[in-house]
């Protein structure tokens, strides 16, 4: 079974994984509007928010620099063409990214509720304090 | 350029550090899903983000240690497989935490 050549590039790794990055982006805003759907607090927004970037990020930019739309800015630092535009992508980027997962993060957490403490159901040991032997 | 952008793209840690500490609550909040009220999407959520933040400190800390010497050193190939690994890892992270919160939303679902 032979494949046209033109064919075979679209089945590798690097043609696949912008493709699988855009759906698991969707798929996330979808599950996270599933979840949130119908209820109130910070816990949903905070959610919704963060799967929202995350979406933005991983279906829409980075696709689009693999695409080669967008150009990287490689470390030397020097951008043929428009740097603004390419720092304004790469700043977008990064936000969307790394915010993203901070925010939806931080609404995970406070769904699960790390910031809560439960009340201890251990008996409270009040220490003796002996009045013959005085504390020094 | 304003300095400030300068700062937060140049050295890249402001965000980088914003998008660790969300995987690591991330992880957090899966473990206490899971640990708590056992909910089965909180484990795959919590491996999810375990390899997300494996990848993210690779990236990360591959850009630091990876010199041009280094990477003579090691080689053509080893290095290819080094640079390339946390790819993986992101991908297959990405889809950890997407299964784990589908089925987290489908564990709420059957609760309610």
């Amino acid at each position: 079974m032979t494949f046209p050549p033109d064919v075979l590039p679209l089945a590798s790794i690097s043609a696949m994984r912008p493709v699988f990055l855009i759906i698991m982006g969707v798929f996330l805003l979808l599950t996270a509007w599933r979840i949130t759907r119908g209820t109130t607090g910070w816990s949903p927004r905070l959610l919704m928010a963060g799967a929202m970037m995350l979406a933005t990020g991983y279906s829409v930019i980075i696709p689009l620099y693999n695409a080669g739309i967008l150009i990287a800015i490689p470390p030397s630092g020097f951008v043929n063409g428009d740097a603004a535009t390419a720092m304004a992508w790469e700043c977008l980027k990064l936000v969307t990214l790394n915010g993203g997962w901070l925010v939806f993060g931080m609404g995970l957490a406070i769904h699960a509720g790390v910031f809560e403490t439960e009340k201890s159901v251990a008996p409270i040991q009040v220490p003796h304090s002996s009045s013959h032997e005085p504390i020094h | 350029m304003s300095q400030f952008i300068e700062f937060v793209i140049k050295s890249g840690f402001l965000m980088d550090g914003c998008g660790v500490i969300g995987l690591g609550l991330i992880a957090l909040a899966a473990v206490r899903l899971s640990r708590r009220y056992h909910s089965w999407g909180g484990s795959l959520l919590a491996c999810g983000a375990m390899l997300l933040l494996l990848g993210r400190l690779w990236v990360i800390a591959a850009k630091q240690i990876l010199t041009a010497q280094i990477m003579a050193d090691l080689g053509h190939t080893l290095s290819e497989v080094i640079l390339l690994a946390p790819f993986a890892l992101l991908t297959a992270g990405l889809a950890g935490v997407v299964w784990g919160l589908w089925g987290h939303e489908q564990w709420l679902r059957a609760e309610r």
